[in-house]
């Protein structure tokens, strides 16, 4: 018998019915909607079903639906600008070349804004590290590594103004 | 990819906790971070009727350090803010490399340690480290509570010794000690989310004239369980650090582990690489020692 349970995803309360054993992953996708999430290897590994739950960059397709109630849940759909533009880091994205396939993209820059969000000055080295769970088929790295320079540089330009 | 049908129970105290524990044993598994159960339910390694999610218990997360007592961690705290934990960095950097070179950011954020040795996989990082720190468990349930040696309640490949009706409460890691040191460090095929096919932990004490008095020799991934080097661990003692010795110590320590041939590295190379590690990490451990020589930090 599935349960009504209540969640919190980018600020929205959703009320989903989930069985115990129903993954995130597949609740945000199926069950909300939000399709931007993505599942690459199901099992923990290649990082592009990244979520952000109460602050701490996780992996959304080994976590259990049913035990994120009363968790603040961020996705790649609550990084956007209010008038619809591209969020700095998307931008950077975009203006670095780190996009072919875009299928690692959403999981890559939610590991960006974790990142940044601790530590918005990061060395090359403290980037790498950031993102080493986040693995990518097509670009080879350096570009997205340039990306999150790049977005770090523009992030602290926007809070100085 | 889907899990198989299951029941989530999440206590918010030690009382319900144990009360589940109890209700449902041989039933039920411990969820702590979920990033070793839920990868292994996927692939059918094993399934259970019921989770019982540790995460709303509070007191399972405390790390709390009391000079003259040691390190006290509670199996359900996070990888993350054990690396992350000033204390854990000052005082035990082997727990603290060994635990932030676990899987990913994303892995850390979510792992425990409890976790890390109650999956008691062969390669996992923070037994080696953890045993050469010398740390012990305390492990509870409804008939009240027992405490062991580390690498006596690991017990083979995914065994421990663990009743059904018990859970892991936390980690007792002694208190540094004067003229000591561990470090830890492993071999990876690559840089993240990756299993060791190598690693060691070595904690050396010397007495006030520089012989080695005391020495942990522990090494993982050659073994079902962490190792201890323990003839190397007496061919070091009672003895002063030098070249030779080292080497002497790091031809012993490779002799003493027992790899298998796997998808990762061969038997042999694995030898290979605990001889290059027990070298390394002997010198850099001494080293340790003499750079904080007096001051009683295990540094």
């Amino acid at each position: 018998m599935k349960q009504v349970i209540e969640l919190n995803v980018n600020g929205m309360n959703y009320e989903v019915a989930v069985d115990p054993q129903d993954l995130l992953i597949d609740v945000i996708r199926e069950s909300i909607g939000l399709t931007g999430t993505k599942k690459g290897c199901g099992e923990g590994d290649c990082c592009s079903c990244s979520v952000i739950i109460d602050g701490d960059l996780v992996l959304s397709c080994i976590t259990l639906a049913i035990a994120c109630q009363g968790k603040k849940i961020l996705t790649i759909e609550s990084i956007e600008e209010k008038d619809g533009k591209l969020d700095p880091i998307q931008q950077a994205y975009v203006e670095k070349g780190a996009v072919q396939c875009g299928f690692c993209t959403p999981g890559m820059i939610m590991a960006t804004k974790a990142l940044l969000d601790e530590n918005p000055n990061p060395t090359r080295d403290e980037i790498k590290r950031g993102l080493s769970g986040n693995l990518c088929r097509c670009t080879g790295y350096i570009k997205i590594a340039d990306a999150v320079e790049h977005a770090a540089e523009q992030l602290q330009k926007r809070s100085e103004n | 990819m889907l899990l198989p049908k299951l029941e989530y129970l999440a206590p918010k105290t030690i009382e319900e906790l144990t009360g589940f524990i109890e209700a449902h044993q041989g039933k039920a598994k411990i969820l702590a971070g979920g990033t070793d159960i839920i990868p292994n339910m996927l692939s059918n390694l094993y399934k259970v009727d019921y989770l019982i999610d540790i995460g709303g218990v509070e007191e399972l997360r405390d790390i709390s350090y009391e000079a003259g007592k040691g390190l006290l961690i509670g199996a359900g705290a996070k990888l993350k803010t054990i690396e992350m934990s000033s204390v854990v960095q000052e005082k035990y950097p082997a727990l603290q490399k060994a635990a932030g070179e676990i899987g990913s950011p994303q892995i850390r954020a979510m792992a425990t340690l409890g976790g890390n040795t109650c999956n008691a996989s062969p390669a996992a990082d923070t037994p080696p480290a953890l045993v050469s720190l010398g740390a012990g468990v305390v492990i509870a349930g409804k008939k009240g509570k027992r405490e062991m040696l580390l690498e006596d309640f690991i017990q083979g490949n995914r065994m421990i010794d663990l009743k059904p009706d018990e859970y892991l409460e936390k980690f007792v890691i002694p208190d540094v000690t004067p003229n000591s040191a561990c470090r830890f460090d492993l071999i990876t095929l690559r840089a993240g989310v990756e299993i060791d096919i190598a690693s060691i932990g070595v904690y050396i004490c010397l007495d006030d004239s520089k012989v080695i008095k005391d020495a942990r020799i522990t090494m993982g991934s050659v073994a079902p369980v962490p190792l201890r080097a323990s003839e190397t661990e007496q061919l070091l003692i009672g003895r002063e650090l030098n070249e030779d010795l080292m080497d002497k110590a790091a031809e012993m320590c490779a002799s003493e582990a027992k790899p298998i041939d796997d998808i990762r590295a061969s038997a042999a190379y694995r030898k290979h690489l605990i001889k290059v590690l027990t070298a390394r990490t002997i010198k850099e451990t001494h080293k340790a020692i003499e750079l904080s020589s007096g001051t009683g930090s295990n540094r």
